[in-house]
């Protein structure tokens, strides 16, 4: 009697555990998620202390890189990230990270339109921040199309190097991108000044796009990466040499 | 002497209590006239009187026993008397020194679980305002009179129940009292504990200190008490002393007497 | 003076000792280093992220045990009787109140230094610089919670130490919206809700004047002035809650 009562317990709890994991391990295969979210208006929370504001941007912004993260290798549509990034934003404007991360997330998903509208507000937000204008000028000349592009995009260095703090590469890409125009070697010094310039994100986006235009051999490409020394720090330069060596040794 | 009246004054908020400073042997040290005491309970807030009219009378050196049925007021009466509760009419004369010459163990007392046995008598005397020298001789030296000696360092949380009793007591002459209240001080001791407790009641008789203490078991009573008084539904229906209830009693023990008086 | 010292020694000891307060200590640590795993999500951002929900782990880690310890200590001496233990002895209403209000001070910025420093060095080694302001952050949290405190203490004197821990979540929450409690005052057409939100505005504690977890993560300096003057403001209204308490407990009888 004690045996068979011991038995039951055993194939019940087992069966319970059987039940609790495989219901879980459906849990992925269901739903597809829906490119289209909810996201609140800033002006809902704008009765909330800065301190309350601030960590729910926080909150927000993981929100948005998990929704980035979702849609970017499923259905590749992103059309509620520049809500996000806008609510991010609102709630903190300093957050000004947000503004970068939706402007190169927008262009994953072959939207440069939205991105440089994205880094338009941000501009407007920011007018003293000479890092819109640096990106806008660079996105402008990679992905814009038409003839006026390069001049466009000089136009917005130029702006960026009256700014404060904008360093001295900025003018002199402004100089190059006025005067010599489009051409192979001016996309990997904008490159190469993103990388320098940019958190991880943008900087992952650098490497791919230089281990593109560069070389494929490697002693062309040591030679071509020897001519960027003098445009980054001494720190960011051998941490470039690092990525785009990778898998050459 | 106003400072006697000023310590009390404080410790007790507002009271309508008179305190002396006559400390004459063999004089009051409590006086009690006709004290009633109304509370209102329950959600309707009904009135409902627990002392009707006490009076008593405790004289210096007295082990005085405080006898009646459950609900008579025992326990209220002590609170009155220590300030713990405030009486709606009537007067309580001290003739001591206010609280600092008070000692009070409360029925079950609890106590702070993760204090250490020296550790909450320290605290004890702290509040008596003794300097830190004689607060250790005092310590240990009530530590002994109780034979709680090896349970000093262990938290009171894990002292039994006779142990907490007898902590109890030790808190309660940490001060070297002139006169010790004790409400119930035997309940849920074993017969050991019992005969402890009757000895340290004994020891304070024997030096002249004044005993007050409530208790349902009579024999103890019988044994340890010089006066007694007996209360029934609020009020003192008997006092004196132990000799004459005895020489009164139907049966010639302390029992039938009390029956008898309760039951009139 | 010497009597307050012994309670408030007393009552460190005992709450200190408590091991329930070992647990929540450990819960706050965890979600301290969870911040740190929210924060390795974020994208770059851990700097501010770290900072930014550790302090907030801290706050409600505090409030919670600033809220329940507080709502029990004056509780429990009444319903396990160790009042009468105190009270037959020379000690008086307000040196019981005020000594047991500052003991729990005591335990409260131990748990809470504890937990700002273990941040403190967390967030230098994410940010590799240490961040000085996150040390001011947690010294404001403690004034805020000692107020919060106070509150619960004066609720506890009055009704059980499940409903003032309640009203003293409440008078935390209530708290953090004070500014908007102003605004509200001034939208009211009738002189009855002006009056009433103007009293609401006074009663309760300011605790969000000064926004020091946004300044933490960048949004927004904050003055030493201001800091200064929302600090005598949070003591001062402390020790009217506790001078009501003691009056409130004078009255009480056991």
């Amino acid at each position: 009697m004690r045996l068979l009562r011991r038995v039951v317990v055993v194939v019940l709890v087992a069966l319970c555990v059987g039940v609790v994991i495989g219901y879980q391990s459906d849990r992925p295969a269901a739903a597809t998620p829906d490119p289209v979210v909810f996201v609140p208006s800033p002006g809902f929370y704008k009765n909330f202390s800065p301190a309350v504001r601030a960590t729910l941007a926080d909150v927000y912004w993981l929100y948005t890189i998990q929704y980035y993260g979702e849609h970017l290798n499923s259905d590749h549509r992103l059309d509620s990230l520049p809500a996000m990034v806008r609510l991010v934003t609102a709630l903190s404007p300093h957050f000004t990270e947000a503004y970068f991360f939706g402007a190169f997330a927008m262009i994953d998903v072959g939207r440069p339109d939205v991105a440089y509208a994205l880094l338009q507000e941000g501009f407007k937000a920011n007018p003293d921040d000479w890092r819109f204008p640096f990106y806008l000028g660079f996105f402008a000349y990679t992905y814009a199309k038409g003839q006026q592009k390069d001049q466009v995009a000089a136009q917005w260095y130029a702006d960026a190097a009256r700014l404060p703090g904008a360093p001295p590469f900025v003018s002199r890409l402004a100089a190059e991108l006025a005067t010599k125009g489009s051409s192979k070697q001016t996309a990997i010094d904008l490159w190469t000044q993103v990388f320098g310039q940019g958190d991880k994100y943008a900087q992952q986006k650098a490497v791919t796009a230089l281990d593109q235009l560069l070389p494929k051999d490697k002693v062309a490409r040591e030679k071509a990466v020897a001519a960027l020394k003098g445009s980054v720090s001494p720190a960011m330069f051998d941490q470039l040499v690092a990525e785009l060596f990778q898998g050459y040794r | 002497m106003p400072a006697a009246v000023s310590v009390v004054g404080r410790a007790f908020g507002e009271r309508n209590v008179t305190i002396t400073d006559d400390r004459h042997p063999g004089v009051r040290v409590l006086e009690v006239r006709d004290l009633h005491k109304t509370v209102a309970v329950g959600f309707r807030r009904r009135k409902v009187d627990i002392l009707n009219g006490v009076d008593l009378e405790v004289d210096e050196g007295d082990v005085f026993g405080l006898l009646g049925p459950n609900g008579a007021g025992k326990t209220t009466t002590l609170k009155v008397v220590l300030g713990l509760m405030r009486p709606t009419s009537g007067s309580v004369t001290l003739g001591v020194h206010g609280l600092a010459e008070l000692g009070y163990l409360p029925e079950n007392p609890y106590f702070y679980d993760y204090l250490t046995g020296s550790e909450f008598l320290r605290f004890c005397a702290r509040l008596f305002s003794l300097d830190a020298g004689q607060r250790d001789q005092r310590v240990t030296a009530i530590l002994a009179d109780v034979g709680l000696e090896r349970a000093a360092a262990v938290q009171l949380r894990k002292y039994s129940k006779g142990m907490l009793q007898r902590i109890g007591i030790a808190q309660a002459l940490i001060n070297e009292p002139r006169f010790v209240l004790l409400d119930e001080p035997m309940t849920g001791l074993d017969p050991i504990g019992r005969v402890e407790v009757r000895e340290i009641i004994q020891r304070l008789h024997e030096r002249g200190t004044t005993v007050l203490f409530n208790s349902h078991i009579l024999a103890d009573v019988a044994a340890l008490c010089t006066r007694i008084a007996i209360m029934r539904a609020g009020r003192v229906v008997w006092q004196g002393a132990v000799d004459e209830a005895l020489s009164k009693s139907p049966g010639g023990d302390l029992e039938s007497f009390f029956m008898d008086v309760v039951k009139s | 003076m010497k009597r307050v010292a012994a309670v408030a020694v007393n009552t460190f000891r005992e709450t200190i000792r408590d091991r329930i307060l070992g647990v929540i200590i450990l819960f706050a640590l965890a979600m301290i280093v969870a911040s740190l795993w929210l924060a390795s999500i974020s994208l770059g951002q851990e700097d501010r992220m770290i900072k930014d929900f550790g302090l907030v782990a801290i706050s409600l880690f505090g409030l919670i045990v600033a809220v329940f310890v507080a709502a029990s200590l004056v509780r429990k001496e009444v319903e396990k009787r160790t009042v009468f233990i105190i009270f037959s002895k020379p000690v008086s209403r307000a040196e019981f109140i005020w000594g047991k209000f500052l003991g729990l001070a005591a335990t409260m910025f131990t748990v809470l230094a504890g937990m700002t420093v273990f941040l403190f060095v967390l967030a230098w080694i994410v940010a590799r610089s240490p961040s000085g302001s996150l040390l001011v952050a947690g010294l404001l949290i403690y004034l805020e919670l000692l107020v919060v405190m106070a509150m619960t203490m004066l609720f506890s004197t009055m009704t059980s130490a499940i409903l003032a821990s309640v009203w003293g979540i409440c008078v935390y929450a209530a708290g953090q919206l004070s500014h908007n409690v102003l605004s509200l005052s001034k939208l009211g057409h009738s002189g009855i809700a002006h009056a009433m939100s103007l009293a609401v505005f006074y009663l309760v504690p300011n605790l969000s004047a000064v926004d020091i977890r946004a300044a933490v993560v960048g949004e927004g300096a904050v003055s030493w002035t201001s800091l200064a003057a929302w600090s005598v403001y949070l003591l001062a209204y402390l020790v009217v809650a506790l001078v009501v308490a003691t009056l409130i407990f004078r009255r009480k009888e056991f």
